[in-house]
């Protein structure tokens, strides 16, 4: 998958919920977060992570609705027909991540949009880096600075220590 | 009505009967919510001279106006009984996830009568409340009583406030936990719920209040977040995210006033080990923690193997818990102040009032007031930190010296004699937060004349005012100009400036909203707050409005005090603050009895207070619309009738 996706990073979310607030706040002027796209969870005291659609490369919320309301678009992006779309809620039971849920006004299946490719909840996210908008190649390019930073600075310690 | 949920929710215990009544808009606009709204229902309901832990006090837990409403520091409640540690108006704020999901469950406040027959607790959901069986949970540590409330009731969503077993033994400085790592701390409220056998109160709730101008509102609060203006307070950019409260430790000892070994000294020669950056350095640490909607992110949760064993459940440093129970006994080990803090948590107790006790108890034991006997062999040396520890232990249990400990260094003082009453750090029965007010002038005043004895959190004045104006509530430089609101100084602008931060602390506990992230401390103007408050209610709320409300507040806790006997002799520093500094940049710096003395003449001239007994003037009263007020202090003779 090479579009870019909502990533929270765990050990920099702290939980806050601002990304739901920007979002039900944006989308429908709401300051209910049932109108959020993205949500998130809280484990206190371990942590807390932010869900929004991950973009699935074969997205069973797609697949299983009967109504085929939805559709992946070409930057990965589901889009629900909101004319199609009987609210059934078989795409909310698909999606593992908890990622779809019932507008709950329209009443129809509600996913992330990516807010057109400049999603407002990473631009406003209070915790540095917490909300990237990213690809899998940035994440993962990311993790792997992360472990090699950690393993080179474990072999300074040694290296300095048999110099010594 | 817009802004609240128009109803409070009534229990009696004793009657085991839940009633619900509304909250009155006329109310609500004169008293806003949190201290102002329980400082209107205790004054009313309760008679004075009661016992605090007698079946005749009540405990309102109120949320405010901007409780739920989605920006930094919103999340706030207010915990309000007369108080079993200092007899007077007891209050206690607590942040985090309870007051929003209170008000969600459809209640802007609960009052709390009577005393149950055996351990229960109150289970509100969605306009429904239960008294429920807790006598599996009597004896159980706080966020034991959380998990096991929440598998109960099989929803994790739901919200539990509860007190430990030192609320259970009427511990009198006990307090209640709200959820993870949010406490109504100070004034003993948890041993108010010790003594009804009420174990805890959860919430859950799936409405909302609603608001005047809604989409308006949230346009106002996606500004504020884009211009991160809770952002641009005194302690940022670093801020409270990078080192939390916990950096005060650090700056406190470099301008030589960290409170030290019972305010004798006032730097701590190891400090080091214990600033936010030995924190942030050390493998303790293992992450941050925040509040709902909130940008700052101040709170710390750690986690040790060694020397002792952390639980990250409860051991959440921050400034004043740390300060009270390293520097203040002379502890300079990290971990041991972390594990002293854990222990609080667990146990549900003030950290605070926990550790000025101890540094009570270890003066004592320095000279001979209390014997090693008494201790029952325990070596109550400055900076014995395993000791501290047990005594903790001890405190929350009521056992040995714990048990005189846990009545507060006022009553433990009153009980040892011999002079003791000196070594104890308090201001009308309350224990002294970690500020020293030698380098402080009118902080000093403010803590003195507080209306729940020795806080810092109902007046703050100098240092954070060096820096920061706010034209809209008068702080500007003008009115104030810089050598005003120097810290050491202590002229009449001061006392000025501690009158008008009364106030607006009055309203913020009443909004209810956390001190961090509004002017002085925070980012947030007062102005953004009128502008939320208007918003969210519709009301044609302005800053004169919220300043006579804040004055409004103020002079209700006091006249509850004046009830119970609080004059000015009782508006007074310990006598430890008369001596001077005795080291670092403001050595020789004393707060001088006639000092002192002038500025409460002045405090109680520009409050309308009579000046010989400290009691509101009627006069003052009805300014306030406070007529009633003035009426019952007529009528207990404690002011003169209204003149025909």
């Amino acid at each position: 998958m090479s579009e870019k996706y909502i990533v929270c990073d765990p050990d920099k979310c702290l939980g806050c919920g601002i990304c739901e607030f920007v979002c039900s706040a944006v989308k429908d002027k709401s300051l209910d977060a049932s109108f959020s796209r993205i949500r998130q969870v809280n484990f206190e005291p371990t942590g807390s992570l932010a869900i929004a659609c991950l973009l699935c490369e074969k997205p069973p919320c797609v697949g299983v609705c009967p109504m085929d309301a939805l559709l992946k678009d070409e930057k990965g992006v589901i889009r629900v027909d909101e004319y199609k779309c009987n609210g059934c809620g078989w795409c909310i039971n698909a999606c593992k991540f908890g990622a779809i849920t019932l507008h709950p006004t329209r009443k129809v299946a509600m996913t992330c949009d990516l807010c057109d490719g400049d999603p407002e909840c990473v631009k406003l996210c209070p915790f540095e880096d917490a909300l990237a908008f990213s690809t899998i190649e940035e994440v993962t390019h990311g993790l792997r600075k992360r472990a090699v930073d950690k393993i080179l600075h474990e072999l300074l310690k040694v290296r300095t220590a048999g110099s010594s | 009505m817009f802004g609240y949920r128009g109803k409070i929710l009534r229990v009696n215990l004793t009657k085991e009967k839940i009633a619900e009544e509304p909250l009155e808009e006329s109310v609500a606009r004169k008293f806003i919510g949190g201290r102002g709204l329980g400082a209107y229902i205790l004054f009313n309901e309760l008679q004075p001279g009661i016992d605090p832990i007698g079946s005749k006090n009540k405990l309102v837990v109120a949320t405010g106006v901007v409780t739920g409403i989605p920006f930094p520091g919103n999340s706030g409640l207010n915990v309000m009984a007369k108080s079993p540690l200092t007899g007077i108006w007891g209050e206690s704020t607590a942040k985090g996830f309870f007051g929003p999901e209170l008000k969600s469950s459809g209640y802007d406040a609960i009052v709390i009568e009577g005393k149950a027959k055996a351990p229960v607790y109150l289970w509100i959901q969605d306009g429904e409340a239960e008294i429920r069986d807790a006598s599996r949970l009597w004896g159980r540590p706080t966020r034991e009583v959380q998990r096991v409330i929440k598998a109960e009731l099989k929803d994790d969503r739901v919200q539990v406030g509860c007190i430990g077993i030192a609320g259970e033994n009427l511990v009198r400085f006990a307090n209640i936990m709200f959820g993870f790592n949010h406490f109504a701390g100070r004034t003993g409220m948890g041993a108010v719920m010790g003594s009804k056998k009420l174990k805890a109160i959860a919430a859950r709730g799936t409405g909302r209040a609603r608001y005047a101008r809604e989409e308006k509102l949230v346009d106002l609060l996606v500004d504020r977040l884009n211009s991160k203006e809770a952002l641009s307070g005194p302690y940022f950019p670093d801020g409270l995210f990078k080192y939390g409260s916990l950096a005060d430790l650090g700056y406190w000892q470099e301008t030589g006033r960290l409170p030290t070994m019972n305010f004798r000294k006032s730097l701590f020669p190891r400090y080091e080990n214990l600033t936010a950056e030995a924190l942030a350095a050390s493998p303790y640490l293992i992450r941050h923690n925040t509040c709902p909607h909130c940008t700052v992110g101040c709170n710390r949760i750690t986690k040790a193997n060694t020397p002792y064993e952390l639980d990250p459940e409860y051991a959440t440093p921050e400034y004043e818990s740390t300060a009270a129970l390293s520097s203040f006994c002379m502890n300079d080990n990290l971990v041991a102040t972390l594990k002293a803090i854990e222990l609080c948590n667990k146990y549900g107790m003030d950290t605070m009032s926990t550790g000025v006790i101890i540094a009570f108890a270890m003066e004592c034991y320095e000279k001979e007031k209390i014997t090693r006997k008494e201790t029952d062999g325990l070596d109550l040396t400055w900076g014995n930190h395993d000791v501290m520890i047990q005594l903790i232990e001890q405190i929350a249990r009521r056992q040995g010296l714990g048990n005189l400990l846990a009545d507060g260094s006022r009553k433990a003082a009153e009980k040892l004699g011999g002079g003791t009453e000196e070594f104890a750090m308090h201001v009308k029965g309350m224990e002294f937060p970690m500020h020293d007010v030698r380098g402080m002038k009118g902080h000093g005043l403010g803590i003195a004349t507080s209306n729940r004895g020795a806080c810092h959190l109902q007046v703050e004045t100098d240092d954070m005012f060096e820096g920061q104006l706010d034209p809209d509530v008068g702080i500007d430089e003008t009115t104030f100009p810089k050598e005003h609101r120097d810290r050491l100084y202590a002229g009449p602008e001061k006392v000025r400036l501690a009158k008008i931060i009364g106030d607006l602390f009055a309203v913020f506990d009443s909004l209810v909203i956390c001190k961090w992230t509004v002017y002085p401390c925070g980012g947030y103007k007062t102005r953004t707050l009128v502008d939320i408050v208007a918003t969210a209610t519709g009301w044609d709320f302005t800053m004169d409005e919220l300043m006579k409300t804040g004055e409004r507040i103020f002079n209700l806790c006091r006249a509850f005090n004046v009830r119970e006997g609080i004059t000015r002799k009782d508006d007074k520093l310990p006598k430890r603050f008369t001596e001077p500094l005795p080291e670092g940049p403001y050595k020789g710096e004393a707060f001088p009895k006639n000092v002192f003395e002038r500025m409460l003449d002045d405090f109680y001239r520009l409050r309308g207070w009579n000046r010989k007994t400290g009691i509101p003037t009627r006069e003052k009263l009805e300014k306030l619309e406070l007529s009633y007020v003035a009426d019952n202090l007529t009528d207990l003779g404690l002011i003169l009738p209204a003149k025909k």
